[in-house]
Formats: C-alpha cells, sequence, structure tokens
C-alpha cells in the first residue's frame, strides 16, 4: 500500500519511512490521502510513539478532561508533525487551542540576505599548505644533515677491540684489580672489573650490565647455556634482528664488517651496528661494538655489547678496553 | 511542530532545532533524544565512530573536512616519498609539523579564536610548545635510555625501572602539565562552549608535541647523514606523525574540554570518566610501545596498539563533545542562518532541522551571520 505524506501529499513505496519527496517523515496515518484544507489537527496519538508526558500540562486544552480519550481525527493532515507524542491518559483528550502550523525550517536569502560564505580558506590553499610544508621542510632537513658534522659515525669501532688471538692458544685474563680502585661484579658465568665511578644497572644470574660515570654509555656482557647447542652466527643473527626491529635504521656502522676472533678465550664474531634509539619521542643516533662466541661445543654462550652513543663510541672504546680485557668467563 | 521530546514548537524538520532530538520513531537507532547514531557535529557520523577530523576538527563542515583528509594524505604521501629516498631527517621534520600546521590551517578557517588570534594562539599553541620544549629536556635529563639495557642475550627484557618512568611517571606529568596554557588563557570568559575548550586543548597538546618531537628527535636530525637506509623508519615516522600528536593533542583536549565543563558547572561522571580515559590512554600508549619495543615485538604491532589506544580516546571524546553540544546548544536563540553541515538556509535555534548538526560548532563566520528572528513558529496560546 502507497503511503501518503502528509506533509505535500506525494505517493511513497511501502516501507519508506520518509517522504521522497520532501523528507517529511511518514507515519502509518500518513497512509490516508491529505484531505484538500491542510488545516490543523492535533496528530493522531500512537501509543508506541516515544512522547514527553510532560509536554502536555501548560497548553490550553478545548476538550475537557475525561476519563476516556476523546476520538482522534482520523487521517488528520497536520503539516510537518512528526511521531507525535503519546500523552498520557488524561491529555489523550487534548487538543490545542491554537494548533501549530507548518512553520519552514528553511528560507531563501534575498539579495540584501547573503550571508558570510562558510568556508574561508580555498582547498587549493590547504593542499598548497601541506606541500609548501613538505618541500621547505624536506629543504630544511636535507640541509641540516649535510652541514652538520657525521665523521663521528663512520668507520673502524670494531678495528680497536680486544685484538683477536688464535684460536686455541691461552687467553690473557686481566684481573680487577689491573684497574686502580676497580671492584668487580659477578655471578654465575662471569665477572667483570667495576672502576670507579661505573655503576651496576644491571645483575643477574647470567647477565651484568654496567653503566659509565658520565650515562652516556653501557657494557652488557652476558653467558649462559645454549640448549639445544648454537653457533655464534646463529646468535649474531639473532641480535641483529633484534636491535633492528628494536631500532630504526640498524645495520652495520660504515666501513665495519664482522670479523672472526676471540674475547678472553671465548671464540666468536666481532660486529659494530649503528641504529638510532626512539624511546618515548627521545631520539640519538647510537652504536653498539658487539661480541657473541659459543664454546667448543656450542653449548655456553658469551656476549658482550658496548653501547654509546654514535659519535662517542671511539672515546668510549678507550674508556672500556681495561673493563673488558678483565672480564672472566667462568664457563667454558 | 512539537517536539518530541523538549515539547516546544519549532520549524519542522528531521530533528528538534532546540533540543536536537531526532523526530519521529527511531528504535532501530537507539535513543532518539540522545541520538548516538547522529553525532551532533558531524550528524553523518554515529558518536562511536573513531574519526580524526571530525573529532579533533568540529567546526569544519561537511565538504571541508574532505578537504583537510586529503591534505594529510598528501602529507603522509610526502613522508613516504622523503623516506623512500632515504631523507630521514626531512621527514622526521614533515611529520613533526604535518599535523600541527594543519591544526593552524583549521583555526584560520574556522576562526575559532574569533578577534583575539595572537593571544588565543599564543596561549595554546604557543604556550604548548613553551611547555614542551621545557618538559622535554626535563625527561631528556631524568631519563636515560642507557640506564635501562636488557638481556640482549635472552632477547626479552624488560626494565621495570625504565617502564615505570617512561610508562607510567613521564605520561602522568606530561598530562598534568599540557593542558596548562590553555587554562590559563586570559579571555577564557569569552569562549564558553566545550567545543572552544576542546579545540584550545587540542591546540595545546599539539604544540607540546611539535614542541617533544623537535626537542627528541634533534640528536639524530642532526646526527644522521641525509640520506641512510630506510630500513624500519617507517614505524617510527608513522608514530611521529600520526599517533603521536593525534594522542598528545586528544588527550590534553579531553582535559580542557573537562576543564571547560567544570567552569560551566557541568562537571559530571562524564567529564571525570574523560580525564581518567585521557591519562589511561596516555600511560597506556607509552607504556604498551615501551614493553613492545624492549620485547621486539614487530613493529606492525606497536602501531596496532597506539591505533587503538588513540581510536579508543576519539571515541570517549566525541561521546563527551556531543552531550555537550545537546546541552549548550539549547541556549541559542532563533535566526536565520547557513548549515555548515549540509549547507542549508536554516530556520534555526540551536540545531539544524535538516541534518541536525549542532550550531554551537558552526565556524565564527557563520555564527556571526545569524539574523535573529523574534519567533521561529507562530504564537500558540500557552495556559499560563
Amino acid at each position: 500500500m502507497a503511503l501518503a505524506c502528509a506533509r505535500c501529499g506525494a505517493q511513497n513505496p511501502e516501507g519508506n519511512l520518509f517522504c521522497s519527496t520532501c523528507g517529511n517523515p511518514l507515519t502509518a496515518a500518513a497512509a490516508a490521502p491529505p484531505v484538500a484544507a491542510p488545516g490543523w489537527a492535533a496528530a493522531a496519538p500512537q501509543a508506541a510513539a516515544p512522547g514527553p508526558p510532560a509536554a502536555a500540562p501548560g497548553w490550553a486544552v478545548v476538550a475537557p478532561p475525561t476519563a476516556a480519550p476523546a476520538p482522534v481525527p482520523p487521517a488528520a493532515p497536520a503539516w510537518g508533525v512528526v511521531a507525535p507524542a503519546a500523552p498520557p491518559a488524561p491529555a489523550a483528550a487534548m487538543a490545542y487551542a491554537s494548533p501549530p502550523v507548518y512553520a519552514s525550517p528553511y528560507y531563501s536569502p534575498t539579495g540584501s540576505q547573503r550571508q558570510a560564505p562558510v568556508h574561508r580558506t580555498p582547498w587549493t590553499l590547504i593542499i598548497a599548505a601541506v606541500v609548501g610544508l613538505i618541500v621547505v621542510m624536506a629543504g630544511c632537513g636535507t640541509a641540516v644533515a649535510l652541514l652538520t658534522n657525521k665523521a663521528s659515525i663512520t668507520g673502524g669501532i670494531t678495528s680497536d677491540l680486544p685484538s683477536p688471538t688464535p684460536a686455541g692458544s691461552p687467553s690473557p685474563l686481566a684481573s680487577p684489580s689491573a684497574i686502580a680502585g676497580a671492584t668487580s661484579a659477578s655471578n654465575d658465568y662471569l665477572t667483570i672489573p667495576v672502576p670507579p665511578g661505573w655503576q651496576v644497572a644491571h645483575k643477574d644470574s647470567q647477565v651484568i650490565a654496567l653503566l659509565s660515570p658520565n650515562g652516556l654509555g653501557s657494557i652488557t656482557v652476558a653467558s649462559g647455556p645454549l640448549n639445544p647447542p648454537s653457533t655464534a652466527q646463529a646468535g649474531k643473527d639473532q641480535i641483529d634482528k633484534a636491535l633492528t626491529t628494536k631500532y630504526p635504521g640498524a645495520q652495520n656502522c660504515p666501513g665495519t664488517r664482522p670479523t672472526n676472533g676471540t674475547l678472553n678465550g671465548a671464540s666468536g664474531i666481532f660486529w659494530t651496528l649503528c641504529y638510532t634509539v626512539v624511546s618515548n619521542g627521545n631520539s640519538f643516533p647510537a652504536a653498539s661494538a658487539l661480541f657473541v662466541g659459543v664454546n667448543s661445543n656450542g653449548s655456553i654462550a658469551y656476549l658482550l655489547e658496548l653501547a654509546t652513543l654514535a659519535g662517542s663510541m671511539d672515546t668510549f672504546r678507550v674508556d672500556t678496553k681495561p673493563i673488558v680485557a678483565g672480564i672472566v668467563w667462568k664457563s667454558k | 511542530m512539537r517536539c518530541d521530546h523538549c515539547s516546544h514548537v519549532v520549524p519542522d524538520g528531521v530533528f528538534c532545532t532546540r533540543c536536537g532530538a531526532h523526530q519521529g520513531t527511531t528504535e532501530e537507532f537507539g535513543d532518539a533524544k540522545t541520538r548516538e547514531h547522529r553525532y551532533a557535529a558531524h550528524p553523518a557520523e554515529h558518536v562511536a565512530q573513531p574519526s580524526v577530523f571530525t573529532t579533533l576538527f568540529p567546526h569544519l563542515g561537511h565538504h571541508k573536512i574532505h578537504e583537510f583528509r586529503w591534505a594529510f594524505i598528501a602529507g603522509l604521501a610526502g613522508i613516504l616519498v622523503l623516506y623512500l629516498a632515504g631523507l630521514i631527517t626531512a621527514a622526521i621534520l614533515v611529520s613533526a609539523f604535518l599535523v600541527p600546521v594543519l591544526y593552524l590551517i583549521y583555526l584560520y578557517e574556522a576562526q575559532v579564536y574569533r578577534d583575539e588570534p595572537a593571544i588565543v594562539l599564543g596561549f595554546t599553541i604557543g604556550g604548548g610548545i613553551v611547555v614542551g620544549i621545557l618538559f622535554t629536556v626535563f625527561e631528556r635529563i631524568v631519563y636515560n635510555p642507557f640506564q635501562y639495557s636488557n638481556n640482549l642475550l635472552a632477547n626479552a627484557g624488560v626494565n621495570v625501572g625504565g617502564l615505570l618512568l617512561v610508562g607510567l611517571l613521564l605520561p602522568v606529568l606530561q598530562e598534568a602539565v599540557k593542558p596548562l596554557p590553555a587554562f590559563f588563557l586570559p579571555n577564557r570568559a569569552d569562549f564558553p562552549e566545550t567545543v572552544d575548550g576542546l579545540v584550545f586543548g587540542v591546540a595545546a597538546g599539539l604544540g607540546f608535541s611539535l614542541a617533544e618531537a623537535l626537542i627528541g628527535f634533534s640528536s639524530v636530525l642532526t646526527g644522521l647523514p641525509a640520506r641512510v637506509e630506510p630500513g624500519t623508519w617507517i614505524y617510527d615516522l608513522t608514530t611521529l606523525a600520526v599517533f603521536q600528536p593525534l594522542l598528545q593533542g586528544s588527550a590534553t583536549g579531553m582535559i580542557v574540554a573537562a576543564i571547560w565543563r567544570w567552569r560551566r558547572g557541568r562537571l559530571a561522571g562524564r567529564e571525570i570518566g574523560g580525564v581518567a580515559m585521557a591519562v589511561a590512554a596516555h600511560i597506556a600508549f607509552s607504556a604498551g610501545t615501551q614493553v613492545m619495543k624492549e620485547t621486539a615485538v614487530n613493529p606492525l604491532f606497536i602501531l596496532i596498539w597506539q591505533a587503538a589506544i588513540v581510536g579508543a580516546l576519539l571515541i570517549y571524546i566525541r561521546y563527551v563533545l556531543h552531550h555537550a553540544l545537546l546541552e549548550e546548544a539549547a541556549h541559542m536563540g532563533y535566526a536565520e542562518t547557513v548549515c555548515p553541515s549540509c549547507h542549508m538556509h536554516i530556520v534555526a535555534s540551536g540545531f539544524c532541522p535538516n541534518c541536525g548538526m549542532a550550531l554551537t560548532a558552526a565556524p565564527t563566520s557563520v555564527k556571526r551571520a545569524r539574523r535573529p528572528r523574534v519567533e521561529a513558529t507562530p504564537a500558540v496560546e500557552r495556559k499560563d
């Protein structure tokens, strides 16, 4: 059954919620055709329609309140009345003395009533601003990168690590007492000298981490059993993957390449990674000189990491040389 | 017609122009009075839709929103090109500036500052930048990543001390200081609406985010070569360009909006929950990111986590703003105006009778052009 719009009379297919011509909501009451003279009548109350029961008080009523609801004018063509409220029982008999008539929500602006434009900024200007931002910032970023000194992060970080000793030869085991005033930190698998000013930042059964006196570098040394047995190359791959995942731009520092050697009796691989630490909005270029090794049957792993700012690696390497030389692997 | 919900006689329309209630039977959408299927600032969307622009740029009309979206996409495309070219320092700079610059254009477009751009922009974006510089310098003093090294051998270490500092203490402190510029805005009485507070808070948060990015990445900007291997930089660039500014802006916006509600005497559970939500979201964002980075989780999951946090925060902001707009638009008198959303010439009070947009969220130029009408409808006899 076609539904006739209560506002404009247009016929709408069954199932439409709104008039396809004027957008007026269609109610069941609107199914009947509009009367010729669209005057006011209170819309048919609908029990299911939501409405404010408190709305009725305050409005003049024509019909005296009676217990029985007054009959509802059938199919009243109330302009714009949408899903009228269902007043409480006493109010159901109300009719408004001066009923609202259709009030258009629209107006037609005349020449003298021109509204200010809704938009101020042309879209071309918005896009141009963003493109300009990209161009200017790209230029600034490139200029800053070109003009600042980057020499400190390139090349040779691993070259001065403890020299690889021939395989099988006894390692020179430095004692902690070789560093004046040094104490030592020890766990189940290793011992490391702790010079004055250095802090033990972390210590557990396998790992000891030291923080430099100025706080801008750390030494992490670790050893522990491997189950199943593995190789130094597998350990290196695992560390590379971890650092590459954690830090953007992680790669071998320019001018360096992995080399095989031994560190205090442990055979393994030396290499140097450059990367950028991004942590909680702070970021800086960093470098790690790394060693990973295993014992002869691959059941014990040895690991050393010197981490500091990329530009400070040369100085840090020199400062930490006595400490690195003093590392003692307890399990061979 | 008479509104189904407030019973006032109002011009005919799908929405009551006085209270904003959706007229008619709308059970399929839920409560017609709160009409959460029709977000008050942009009625084409549901309140629970995590849309960035219609939430944080609430004064933009239907068409303008798309222009800003395209501009944002153009900016992201530019960052992608710079990344692929290996120009990481340039990409970092564009990422840091993209959202704050878009917001500056938005403030100009909507003229939220009305006649006092210097004071408003100075106290919001400018104040946010100053607070951001001071806080980030302090942060770099107290937080040293080398202090919280973990076990490379185990490859799964999370340092509790570092996590408490980065994931709990610093986010809480940030949320305490970021709203200060907007809080001390001297002419705040001229901007009483909650939507004003939200926008000022977002502006202050974005100023903070810009300063945080520039200070935080200063070492990289001066330390990286002009061209490097792109590697996994795209993940951190995405955080820097999208999620970090959105988190900082929306969290501060939420808190400042709650302050504005408190000043109107409307502080209730919804607003208090908003403040808690902002702080909790920041903690979850920072702590979750820190934990996943330390445990070497795939960076894509970090981005998904960050997007989920920001999305949840955006939805809560929309929820608070939607109800604030429904309350606060009711005081507006009848006037002839143009709806910024559907562009109809309407006779309206607080809401567009055609699309339901809350007209308090209209740009200043539109609000100023309203031509008051004494009555919107013929008088009806009242029993007084």
